[in-house]
């Protein structure tokens, strides 16, 4: 009673979904149908462009750093330079509409002033640089890290796997902030050593992604055409394996922007991230710590940035990982 | 004829509320179950036959809705609504006879207890984290008002019945101990055990191997006729049906368009899908060494053809397939009119006489099965 | 029996790791810039006292023998001598961890108490109006800076409201006579519960958030299991379904992501430390730093990876208590 399935059964196993839906996503790589994933879900769409407006600020004030420093701060008088405390000093004022013990908030400070009487606004404006900058390379540093250690590991297996493997379970197993610390104490207290050190503290992250993909698709057959037909090894991973990881990696390394961001304050938070005077909101709210009782609304400002940031990031993350996993689609 | 059909469906239909569309997945079923009698439900994979023993159950999930029909088991009214009205594309507003059973009475009175169920994949059935001893128990204890002890007994003796060795042991493990052919044995224990009248059989033996297929099969009829409790097989493979079911419906498109005793159907068919279905299976009987698959695909039941549903991949379609939609008619041709029991053969084809539509005159219809399309080849069971 | 075998053998499997940690903040703390026996000395120590000094903290001898004294010594139970603090490594741990460890479980036991109702009912109720406040909350939630929270508490609790005392936690066994203000041990274990409040939920936040989501989506898979269709099926109510049925098998993921989250609660605690000011291994560990006091670095670093070490193991071991196919090694 079987055989008449068997003599019919070709066309079926064509449309038939593969164990653990790999063939699925891999159907569905690719940046241009990434990106018409991401315009059809909402969540998605309203995540990205929060980032594309924050990341064109801290592109903007970069500019302002770098090039235009006095002609941007005589240009748009509202902005007054982040690191250059006023002639006259207002502290601690309040938002504008509010009053508190030290004064009244004006227009000119619509977020009111902090302890050295600058702007509140203009430092969180100028606060996205280092953390957008610090968000992007650190993931950046993990991803290329993780992926690197993740695709040899895993598609050469043995004591390869093993070592790689090893190393990346230590680095894993000390808590992430903790040997943030620790390397920044080593090497210095410089935001640049905090990139890289979020960085480093990242690469199991993707390690363990990658890994564990090119373990599942080593065993798969259009890779086992390509060893027969002689391709060598790297350009296996490179050409094959990567690009296959290409959906997944991306929702992850979305998500670990947001995480390095948060990351990132509590250093700056514990003195440990960008050093005075340049702004960063994570050392905005170190320094509120001290004037919580005179000046509430000082803390509240650099914590609805970091916020806002890492939930951009999150809602792109969950959009895609919806977008580009057919599995949670259903 | 006057012995009153256990379980009674009647127009049911079950439809599924979807962004594209209304599914109309069971569109106006009948049919009858017998005590301790096995009735086939077979068609392809899309026809409704799942839904429709589903729907028995009220087991539907959102966005499925039973929207029409009555279904009456020992008297009970399981489905039977009030006039229904509505807008099409949205759920109707429903109201429910006073008769018919609340949810709760539905748990407490019929799953279970009166109507058991085995699913189509026992690797998926049965609960990872649980021991197989432990859901037998859980559900004799629920269903037959046995003590703990009473029931774990119970539990092993269903074991031993089904031909689980060592069931003593075999009840303390995890189901991923389990092949799948001994899932499916512990599964249909499981329904045994809580003593129902009725079991409804989804595709049980279509994930196994053929020989584990064959022994569960074997085992089922054995216990069948020892414990005299109906079935409703659900199946889409013709070789099931003729090894162990009493009677048959066959399904097409969420309809009806054929029912009768397995010999009448084998041996005296009346619908061209039926025979098309059964040509496309390999029989000892016909010597012809091919195999005829039925051509064209299904179409979508979210817009089902008009007038006869088959009337694109039937052989032998006419003009007036395409205009009339033949509903399900007693065959009258003398020989069978019913059997002991008075259960009649039905089919709903213009083809039969008692359909005066005018068939013999109509033109022959170009479709997919006469050569007017290609399409590839369908019928479910790859494995 | 399988459960035991399995216990042991990710014990053992969590050794190499522990010699990793140690290995990589024994040399990361022997790069620290500055010279902790300056530190110690003032800038003009007389040659005669360094030399005393680099001979008591080994410091004379070459990186390599070093690491292997410090490995043998952690070894057998000598995480070596604080420099700033002039007491074994250990004593100043098991002064500081018992608050840390008090903070942290207190702050998974409220993420735990929230989350998995929460997770629950949400995919129960999926896309009703419910579902969409508890996954709003948990994305605040999962993007909220913990230490800004802790922040927020204190000045609605503490300065405005005046409810909650804004510093210092202590724990509820504490002697009364080191508690001021309280005269029994009842006043001691309200008053250690009114301080622990506020860090607790600033710490446990993010985790409720992370849990609840993994909570959701792991129950609204497990609903739609066929083992889930046969117990409504067989008559189950829904209360079992969900809570027995469904739940069990769901809490897999769920303990996985409350393993990871350990980790993340560590680190937290460091920032939740600072804020509450409270002495615990989060805020030694910061002290240690400032102070260059490179073998209470390495010892606190190294605690910290311990502790997550262990949390991971008890987590894997109810992972494979949960789910039978772990400790029966096929998976």
């Amino acid at each position: 009673m079987m055989a008449v399935h068997e003599t019919q059964g070709e066309e079926e196993f064509a449309d038939e979904p593969t164990e653990g839906g790999v063939d699925e996503v891999e159907a569905r790589v690719g940046l241009a149908y990434t990106l018409k994933q991401v315009k059809r879900d909402s969540t998605a769409r309203m995540g990205f462009y929060i980032i594309a407006f924050i990341t064109a600020i801290a592109a903007f004030v970069s500019i302002d750093y770098y090039l235009l420093d006095y002609a941007m701060a005589k240009a748009i008088p509202f902005l007054h330079h982040p690191e250059r405390d006023p002639e006259v000093i207002n502290t601690l004022l309040p938002p504008v509409g509010m009053e508190n013990g030290l004064g009244s908030g004006t227009w000119e400070h619509p977020l009111g002033t902090d302890h050295r009487g600058r702007d509140i606004l203009t430092r969180l404006i100028y606060g996205t640089r280092i953390a957008m900058t610090v968000g992007f390379m650190a993931t950046a540093i993990g991803l290329v890290g993780g992926t690197l250690v993740g695709a040899v590991s895993g598609y050469y297996g043995g004591w390869v796997d093993d070592v790689l493997q090893r190393i990346t379970d230590t680095i894993y197993a000390i808590p992430f902030l903790v040997l943030v610390i620790a390397f920044m104490s080593a090497f210095g207290r410089d935001i640049s050593y905090a990139m890289v050190g979020v960085g480093i503290a990242s690469i199991p992250v993707f390690n363990r992604l990658i890994r564990s993909r090119v373990v599942s698709i080593r065993e798969e057959e259009y890779i086992e055409a390509a060893k027969a037909a002689g391709v060598k090894d790297r350009n296996i991973i490179l050409r094959h394996v990567i690009p296959n990881s290409f959906a997944p990696v991306l929702v992850q390394a979305t998500l670990q922007v947001g995480v390095s961001i948060l990351i990132v304050a509590g250093l700056s938070f514990l003195g440990f991230g960008a050093q005075p005077p340049t702004p960063s909101w994570g050392q905005m709210l170190a320094a509120s710590r001290n004037y919580m009782l005179p000046a509430p609304t000082f803390s509240i400002w650099p914590g609805i940035a970091i916020l806002v940031t890492v939930v951009a990031f999150n809602l792109l993350g969950d959009g895609l990982q919806d977008a580009l996993d057919p599995r949670i689609n259903n | 004829m006057s012995e009153e059909p256990l379980l009674k469906v009647e127009n049911l239909k079950t439809q599924f509320f979807t962004e594209d569309g209304t599914v109309r997945a069971v569109d106006g079923i009948s049919f009858e179950v017998y005590e301790g009698e096995l009735v086939g439900l077979v068609g392809e994979s899309g026809a409704g036959k799942s839904v429709a023993a589903l729907s028995v159950m009220r087991l539907i999930d959102s966005p499925g809705v039973i929207v029409d029909g009555e279904v009456t088991f020992k008297g009970k009214t399981l489905v039977g609504y009030e006039e229904t009205t509505g807008e099409p594309g949205e759920p109707p507003e429903l109201v429910e006879r006073e008769e018919m059973l609340t949810e709760e009475e539905m748990r407490t009175q019929i799953r279970g207890r009166e109507i058991a169920i085995i699913f189509q994949d026992p690797m998926e059935s049965l609960n990872p984290v649980f021991t197989v001893g432990s859901q037998l128990r859980e559900f004799i204890e629920l269903n037959r008002d046995l003590s703990g002890t009473e029931a774990r007994a119970e539990a092993v003796q269903m074991l031993r019945e089904v031909g689980i060795p060592e069931p003593e042991k075999r009840y303390e493990q995890y189901p991923h101990q389990f092949s799948g052919g001994m899932r499916q044995r512990v599964l249909i224990a499981m329904a045994l055990a809580c003593e129902p009248s009725l079991i409804i059989a989804d595709e049980p033996t279509t994930a196994l191997d053929v020989t584990v297929e064959g022994q569960i099969l074997d085992l089922v009829e054995e216990l069948q006729r020892k414990y005299d409790t109906a079935f409703v097989w659900v199946t889409h493979d013709m070789g099931v049906v003729a090894e162990i079911c009493d009677r048959v419906n066959v399904m097409y498109l969420g309809e009806v368009i054929e029912q009768a005793n397995v010999e009448e159907l084998f041996y005296d068919t009346k619908h061209p899908y039926t025979e098309a279905l059964l040509a496309s299976m390999p029989r000892p009987d016909r010597t012809t060494g091919e195999l005829n698959p039925i051509r064209g695909v299904m179409p979508e039941a979210i817009n089902p053809p008009s007038g006869c549903r088959f009337h694109s991949r039937c052989p032998d379609a006419r003009e007036v397939c395409r205009r009339v939609h033949p509903d399900l008619r007693a065959i009258e041709n003398g020989d069978h009119d019913g059997d002991e029991n008075g259960r009649v053969h039905r089919a709903a084809c213009v083809k039969h006489d008692a359909f005066d539509v005018g068939y013999p005159e109509s033109e022959p219809l170009e479709n997919e099965a006469t050569g007017g399309f290609e399409v590839g080849l369908t019928q479910e069971g790859s494995r | 029996m399988g459960l035991l075998r399995y216990t042991v053998w990710r014990c053992l499997q969590a050794i190499p790791v522990l010699v990793g940690i140690l290995t990589i903040t024994f040399f990361l703390t022997n790069a620290i810039p500055g010279d902790p026996v300056s530190i110690m000395l003032g800038p003009t120590p007389s040659a005669e006292m360094v030399e005393q000094i680099q001979a008591r903290y080994g410091l004379d001898r070459p990186l390599h023998e070093r690491y292997f004294s410090y490995l043998a010594g952690v070894a057998q139970g000598d995480l070596g001598h604080s420099i700033y603090y002039d007491v074994p490594v250990l004593t100043k741990i098991i002064e500081r961890l018992p608050v840390t460890a008090y903070l942290v479980f207190s702050a998974f036991g409220f993420a735990l108490l929230t989350a998995i109702p929460l997770g629950v009912i949400s995919a129960k109720r999926r896309n009703e109006p419910v579902d969409h406040v508890s996954r709003i909350v948990a994305l605040i939630g999962v993007s909220t800076p913990s230490f800004w929270i802790g922040l927020l508490l204190i000045i609605v609790f503490s300065f405005q409201l005046g409810l909650l005392p804004a510093t210092g936690l202590f724990l509820p066994w504490a002697d009364p006579a080191n508690v001021r203000g309280a005269a029994t041990q009842f006043d001691v274990v309200v008053e250690s519960f009114k301080r622990l409040l506020m860090p607790m939920v600033a710490l446990g936040t993010l985790q409720m958030a992370s849990i609840t989501r993994i909570e959701r989506s792991s129950m609204v898979d497990s609903l739609q299991n066929e083992y889930v269709k046969l117990a409504r099926a067989y008559g189950v109510d829904e209360r079992g379904v969900i809570w027995k049925h469904a739940f069990k098998p769901a809490q897999l993921p769920v303990i996985t992501i409350v393993g990871l989250g350990l980790s993340t609660a560590l680190g937290g605690a460091v920032l939740i430390e600072t804020v509450f000011e409270i002495n615990g291994m989060g805020r030694l560990i910061i002290q240690a730093i400032n102070n260059q006091d490179y073998p209470l670095v390495m010892g606190t670093t190294f605690m910290l990876g311990a502790l997550y070490l262990v949390g991971v193991i008890i987590t894997d071991i109810s992972y494979a208590y949960i789910d039978p196919r772990v400790s029966y090694g096929e998976k």
